[in-house]
């Protein structure tokens, strides 16, 4: 497999359109998974998971495994799931909670915050080597969190996280001011698909709101709706076609963040509302005061998308993560969030309908998952070597700190993101 | 039928329920494998639920997600959606069989739901992808209305149901 320079890689991309090899060729997933992943911040999982000190959640970032864990002086860490004597995985379950982390093959043990903490027969090794930090449970050498969502770097000069997310943290604060208590927890699992294509071919979908009419169009019933996406007696589903015929969430705008990050506005048209959701509403105006709650519940956005994996699901008040396992498969998850101090009813409907709309059997999530596939066999053919995202191409409105407005289901969601694997990969 | 199935177990006679309720669970996966949705949808109850749970022996649909957790109203959305001309991610359709063994009769509830158990596995294709083989457990809540049996509840228990997907469309 040839090699690419970082100027071939930069052409890759321009500004209306990408290059098809950015999704079919090993050799770039390969560059991606040594120039992007472990140079930027990931997502790696929310403080919620790991509550008490030794709680422990193992996932993979970069297709590496790591466990998110609490140490009771520390705090949260990042390590690596790998022991530090002959490299077995340590931890095998997905959650739990231990004292020590013990390694299975000789029995080593770690504590929550990756230091030796026991050695069988120790005397036969030379205590200076045990001493060596790398040979316990190596740390991920940046770790932070906003407002309880733990981001974690490989790079130790990466940039402080509030300036990588920049304009883009407000969509974790749209999520989070949601809880009466403004706090959330991913309490309820997750979802999780996988699907025979490329991950980008995801996290581009993430900033698409050209494609539901055509892509969707199962979903819309007789009488010209979506089927209900979201709880409430009103505020729950949205008339899909406009009276010119064009799908109304295709009239929707997009933004672009930060040359990297995006954002879809919001398709609904009314606030939730009816039974239990007035009483959320109650809760949340003795807390915020009522400016702050319409504010707060206002239909403002469906999505943020953190570019390169993560998305806050606004409307569905959930959390997505995209994995990465080759250049042709991605497994994805999807966690319903709860809003804590909200009626725990207002938190059941929010898991059930994440089912309806995201889960593998769901309505929604099946059809894009035809896509990607699809999109993963037209793009081996060798007609034409350009994707087009030229959407919108010079109607984006500039509203200042790095974001661009595009009306109208632009394609200025992909075109920012992959401004952002131009200059990762190009560098 | 002249003697119903409720009126059998009633009278102590079991056996003949149970071979009454694994023929009609047996009709259910046939309606599936041979995609007769509508007739599928109504076996079951106005008040019904179909459920597939996404963890191992999981309690509660309220806090914790699910495969699938349909009332009736969102049974009728997916049937919509299956007959759909345009639902793309069944073009070209699925073609399944469904195989069910070791029925048993577990228990009649107070209120007249026979509460069947069995396992099954499921072999689904679809031209140009890969075949899929899942397999668990199939519990029915079956009542007798109207003259017939229908189902009120059933949950469907899959081996690897708290593993990754790829695009699931076809009830189990």
């Amino acid at each position: 497999m040839a090699g690419y320079t970082s100027a071939e890689l930069r052409e890759m991309v321009q500004p209306d359109r990408v290059h098809r090899a950015i999704y079919t060729d090993p050799a770039i997933f390969e560059i991606e998974m040594e120039k992007i992943f472990p140079r930027v911040w990931l997502y790696v999982g929310h403080e919620s998971l790991v509550p008490n000190p030794g709680d422990f959640y193992c996932t993979h970032l970069a297709r590496q495994p790591v466990v998110l864990s609490r140490h009771k002086d520390d705090g949260i860490c990042v390590l690596f799931n790998r022991c530090g004597h002959r490299g077995a995985k340590v931890l095998n379950a997905e959650r739990g909670n231990a004292k020590v982390f013990t390694c299975m093959y000789h029995g080593w043990s770690f504590r929550p915050n990756g230091a030796l903490a026991g050695v069988p027969m120790r005397q036969d090794f030379p205590e200076e080597t045990l001493k060596d930090p790398r040979f316990g449970m190596a740390r991920l050498p940046r770790v932070e969190s906003y407002r309880g969502f733990v981001f974690a770097s490989f790079n130790a000069d990466a940039e402080p996280l509030p300036d990588y997310l920049a304009e883009a943290r407000r969509g974790i604060d749209e999520l989070v001011d949601r809880s009466p208590d403004g706090e959330v927890a991913l309490s309820a699992g997750c979802h999780r698909y996988h699907y025979r294509g490329n991950w980008k071919l995801q996290l581009e979908n993430l900033a698409d709101m050209y494609h539901p009419a055509a892509c969707h169009a199962s979903t819309v019933g007789p009488d010209g709706r979506q089927f209900k996406r979201r709880a409430g007696a009103e505020g729950g589903d949205a008339a899909f076609f406009a009276a010119n015929g064009e799908a109304i969430v295709a009239q929707t705008g997009v933004r672009g963040l930060n040359n990297r990050h995006s954002s879809e506005a919001s398709l609904f048209d009314k606030e939730q509302s009816g039974g239990h959701w007035d009483d959320y509403r109650a809760l949340m105006v003795a807390r915020y005061g009522e400016e702050r709650t319409a504010d707060i519940l206002k239909n403002r956005r469906h999505s943020m998308t953190f570019f390169p994996s993560s998305d806050i699901l606004l409307a569905q008040t959930s959390v997505r993560v995209i994995r990465p396992v080759a250049v042709d498969f991605t497994e994805v998850e999807v966690w319903p969030v709860r809003l804590e101090g909200a009626p725990e009813s207002i938190s059941d409907d929010l898991v059930r309908f994440v089912n309806m709309t995201h889960a593998a059997a769901s309505f929604i999530q099946s059809d894009d998952m035809e896509a990607f596939e699809r999109c993963q066999e037209g793009l081996a053919t060798q007609g034409t070597d350009w994707v087009l995202v030229a959407r919108g191409l010079g109607a984006e409105i500039d509203e200042g700190n790095g974001v661009l407005f595009g009306p109208r289901s632009s394609e200025i969601g992909q075109r920012a993101q992959h401004e952002a694997w131009r200059d990762l990969m190009g560098a | 039928m002249s003697v119903t199935a409720q009126a059998r177990a009633a009278a102590g006679s079991n056996a003949v329920a149970l071979e009454e309720l694994r023929r009609f669970i047996e009709h259910e996966a046939d309606l599936l494998d041979e995609r007769r949705f509508d007739a599928w949808l109504d076996l079951y109850t106005e008040d019904a639920v179909y459920w597939v749970p996404a963890a191992p022996e999981q309690e509660s649909w309220h806090d914790h997600v699910s495969l699938f957790y349909d009332d009736k109203a969102t049974m009728r959305v997916r049937v919509q959606r299956l007959n759909h001309p345009r639902i793309h991610c069944q073009s070209p359709p699925s073609r399944c069989v469904r195989v069910i063994s070791g029925t048993k009769l577990d228990e009649v509830t107070a209120d007249g739901a026979w509460l069947v158990r069995s396992k099954f596995v499921m072999v689904e294709d679809r031209p140009g992808n890969p075949q899929r083989v899942f397999g668990g457990r199939y519990s029915h809540a079956v009542v007798q209305e109207a003259g017939r049996l229908r189902i009120r509840r059933k949950r469907v228990d899959l081996t690897n149901c708290d593993q990754s997907f790829p695009m699931l469309t076809q009830p189990f």
